[in-house]
């Protein structure tokens, strides 16, 4: 085959976009383990209530692990409106349907041109369900609902359907940094003036396959889920979904909108070193950390809170302790996945939620079930209670299986 | 903003590489259906699967030892497309590509073993090996380490329009001019799974042929493999327009949407269109409305020939739109009746002058998508 480029000048000019929009979150809305809503989200974090359950939607008698953060099925399918269609809609459909309804009541006004949503696993428990059925030769009475409500996209359109949108939409897989890649492309398609108003977040609904899949690779634990303890054992699973409405500023306050928070900066890696363990020296998360304040602009001493990865596992709370160390010192550093889990795809969007309600009320989140410090990690842990504090910009994380790191800034809004 | 193809690279039923599947194409050859079989499942299925051969020149890496289908098929298409353009992933170019991966059903074949073993088994049965090849994003992860791509990797999931979904991503990130390139790539892999589920949603028939535009639609076989586009600022080949997808909430909703992308793509003149029409539904909606809006455009369809691979499906049209308006010619469309109202041939034929493409992609999952090519002329260029 010929060279598609032999024919081309060496001094060819590319095209030049100035890089000047200002990005605005001018609505959220959240439903995780730590409530529905951001009001109850906010007295769960100030209060650093431990969320965590014993699994109930599966069997876990053969787990090491037995427990997640879950969302109450009663709460949440108690105002599914009685039409067929919203009776066969996948949970995950529920969540964004919650998350965006409180979303869109802030700002009703808010119509995206696009939506970009992370996920890990769709509608994993559908799958399931089909084959299991299949395999045990049971009826498959229900499958063309299974099949219907299993893509990944699904529970994103089911939502906007919902609230009569018609944004085209993006569904990034990125694993565990699903959500913080969501809203960090979001953030920079905004900010490239290619976009006046993005649509992001993310979610993920506990599946069997998935948790099974975490405590194969005994990366959760069967105790509590203790981020850079000493003697973290694991993470638990979590599940949930977060909408953030992001607009271009000068658009938001023309149009007289509210501001909640302005995302800044944004930075992502690619870390080659196994499909599921991070480089142990930390080059990964530290890359995205680096690129996220070059992108805002900052240095690394403006950074007043991480809201960190933080799964609890060996391995990660290593890489990205010693990332954070070498980088910013003693900065306040929390995991919330202590209190809610980590809801994968979710985990991203849910908690720029929670930086975003730690700006705004102007407090750390705690990192619970911390008992001790891990010699190997120099951090400034919240250890187990929120605290007040001054913030003004805070840093989110997220790590994901194939190597993906992503790190987002966060200012609050200052007129 | 215009992206230049810079590199292409294919992996089909039809075997691999660029050249030799296009010119299976222009023949007129259509691929080989295999028969499908499960063990908890008394129907067997028809499918295009890729011969083995076609990844008999796939260097090896570590990441490939256990990978599944999907991933080996990602490498080989990406690889094809990186070497095409002349271009080496090495440390000083590995922050300046990104890699966007457009998948569907990602790594079924893993996934069922993982899951059935739990079923069957229990959950002390579960694989750590297998578990992290069902992650949508494992393809990707193994070919960025494969090139060494430490920047941006993006996967994004959706029916078979998620590829020029990804193409659009692709163009929002060349925003950056730090990004030299962006690499695409979709890709699938078959499974009796995948079929059984079609099927039963109705869109899938047991045997081809793919029968294009019908007016009753028999359904689609499904195929697998990848595709890959490796983009940059200029090229021989422009993808100059992009529109950014719509989605229909019911099926008779799809036409409305396909008529507002193809308005926003048909403002030049248009030559040809690479259609996605796969023997389902959402063909009579693409059909009625290539009819209203472009009525002179010549109109091919691959997905008789190669079948529908999901995932892979917008990057193999978009292949095909550039191969036609490179070489100047179109494959024959075939089992086409002779009643479709369209300007399509059963014969091979010549689109010479042809300088304006537009790829549509109607997926049967809800989401439409579309772009327009363009072929630079020489002078153009120099």
């Amino acid at each position: 085959m010929d060279q598609f480029l032999s024919k081309l000048p060496k001094s060819a000019v590319a095209d030049r976009r100035n890089i000047t929009a200002r990005v605005a979150v001018v609505a959220a809305g959240v439903v995780s383990p730590l409530g529905f809503g951001l009001s109850e989200t906010l007295e769960s974090l100030q209060e650093a209530r431990d969320c965590i359950t014993r699994v109930t939607r599966f069997s876990v008698a053969e787990c090491r692990c037995k427990t997640a953060g879950q969302v109450s099925d009663e709460r949440l399918l108690s105002n599914r409106s009685k039409a067929d269609r919203a009776q066969r809609l996948h949970r995950a459909s529920h969540m964004m349907i919650s998350a965006l309804g409180e979303a869109l009541a802030q700002s009703p006004q808010f119509k995206p041109e696009l939506t970009i949503v992370g996920t890990t696993s769709g509608g994993m428990s559908y799958g399931e369900d089909y084959l299991r059925a299949l395999n045990r030769r049971d009826s498959l009475r229900h499958s063309p609902t299974w099949i219907a409500n299993y893509p990944a996209q699904k529970p994103v359109l089911d939502a906007q359907e919902t609230f009569g949108i018609s944004a085209p939409c993006q569904v990034i897989a990125n694993a565990c940094a699903s959500g913080t890649n969501a809203i960090g492309h979001a953030f920079e398609c905004v900010r490239s003036g290619r976009y006046e108003r993005i649509l992001t977040g993310g979610y993920d609904a506990l599946s069997e396959l998935v948790f099974v899949g975490f405590d194969s690779l005994q990366a959760s634990t069967p105790e509590k889920c203790r981020p850079f303890d000493r003697d973290r054992t694991g993470m638990v699973l979590g599940e949930g979904a977060a909408i953030l409405a992001l607009e271009n500023l000068d658009a938001a306050r023309a149009r007289g909108a509210r501001v909640l928070a302005e995302v800044t900066g944004y930075g992502m890696s690619t870390d080659n070193f196994h499909i599921t363990q991070p480089d142990p020296s930390g080059i990964g998360p530290r890359r995205a950390m680096e690129r996220a304040l070059q992108s805002a602009q900052i240095s690394a001493d403006a950074i007043d809170y991480i809201n960190a990865h933080g799964t609890a596992t060996p391995f990660n709370d290593a890489a990205e302790g010693k990332a954070i160390s070498e980088l910013f010192g003693r900065v306040p550093v929390s995991s919330t996945k202590s209190m809610m889990g980590h809801s994968l795809g979710a985990a991203g969007a849910v908690e720029v939620i929670v930086c975003l309600l730690a700006l705004q009320h102007q407090f750390l989140p705690g990192n619970i079930n911390f008992r001790a410090p891990d010699e190997n990690i120099d951090l400034n842990v919240i250890a187990n209670k929120a605290r007040p504090a001054a913030l003004r910009t805070v840093l989110s994380n997220s790590f994901g299986f194939g190597g993906t790191n992503a790190s987002i800034a966060i200012r609050k809004f200052e007129a | 903003m215009s992206l230049g193809i810079a590199g292409m690279g294919w992996i089909t039923p039809l075997g691999s590489g660029v050249d030799l599947v296009w010119e299976r194409l222009l023949q007129g050859e259509e691929a080989t259906a295999e028969k499908i079989t499960e063990q908890f499942g008394e129907q067997s299925y028809s499918a295009f699967r890729v011969p083995n051969l076609a990844l008999a020149n796939l260097p090896p890496h570590p990441r490939l030892r256990r990978a599944s289908l999907i991933s080996r098929f990602a490498a080989a298409a990406g690889l094809e497309a990186l070497q095409t353009a002349g271009v080496e992933a090495d440390p000083r170019n590995t922050d300046r590509i990104a890699l966007v991966f457009a998948i569907s059903n990602g790594g079924v074949i893993y996934t069922k073993r993982f899951y059935r073993d739990i079923v069957e088994a229990g959950a002390q049965a579960a694989s750590p090996l297998l578990f992290p090849e069902t992650v949508f994003n494992a393809p990707a992860s193994h070919l960025a380490a494969i090139l060494g791509i430490t920047g941006a990797t993006y996967t994004l999931v959706g029916d078979s329009a998620v590829g020029l979904l990804a193409i659009r991503m692709a163009e929002d990130l060349m925003t950056n001019q730090e990004l030299e390139y962006c690499l695409v790539v979709g890709a699938e892999e078959v499974d009796w799974l995948l079929c059984d589920a079609y099927r039963r949603w109705r869109l899938l028939r047991l045997a081809p042929p793919v029968e294009p535009f019908s007016d009753v639609s028999q359904g689609m076989i499904l195929s697998e493999g990848a595709g890959a586009v490796l983009l940059a600022r200029h090229g021989l080949i422009m993808i100059d327009h992009i529109h950014p997808g719509g989605y229909y909430r019911r099926r008779t909703e799809a036409e409305g949407v396909l008529n507002r992308i193809l308005c926003d793509l048909s403002q030049t003149e248009i030559d040809l269109v690479v259609s996605s029409a796969n023997g389902t539904f959402i063909d009579q909606a693409e059909c009625k409305t290539l009819r209203q809006i472009v009525p002179e455009a010549f109109v091919y369809t691959p997905k008789p020939a190669l079948g529908e691979s999901v995932g892979a499906a917008g990057l193999w049209q978009v292949i095909v739109g550039a191969q036609a308006l490179r070489r100047g010619e179109l494959p024959p469309v075939l089992h086409g009746a002779p009643t479709i109202p369209l300007r399509i041939s059963a014969l091979r034929m010549s689109v010479a002058t042809a300088d304006h493409a537009i790829v549509l992609s109607c997926g049967i999952n809800q989401q439409i998508a579309g772009l327009r090519l363009r072929k630079e002329s020489e002078t153009q260029i120099i």
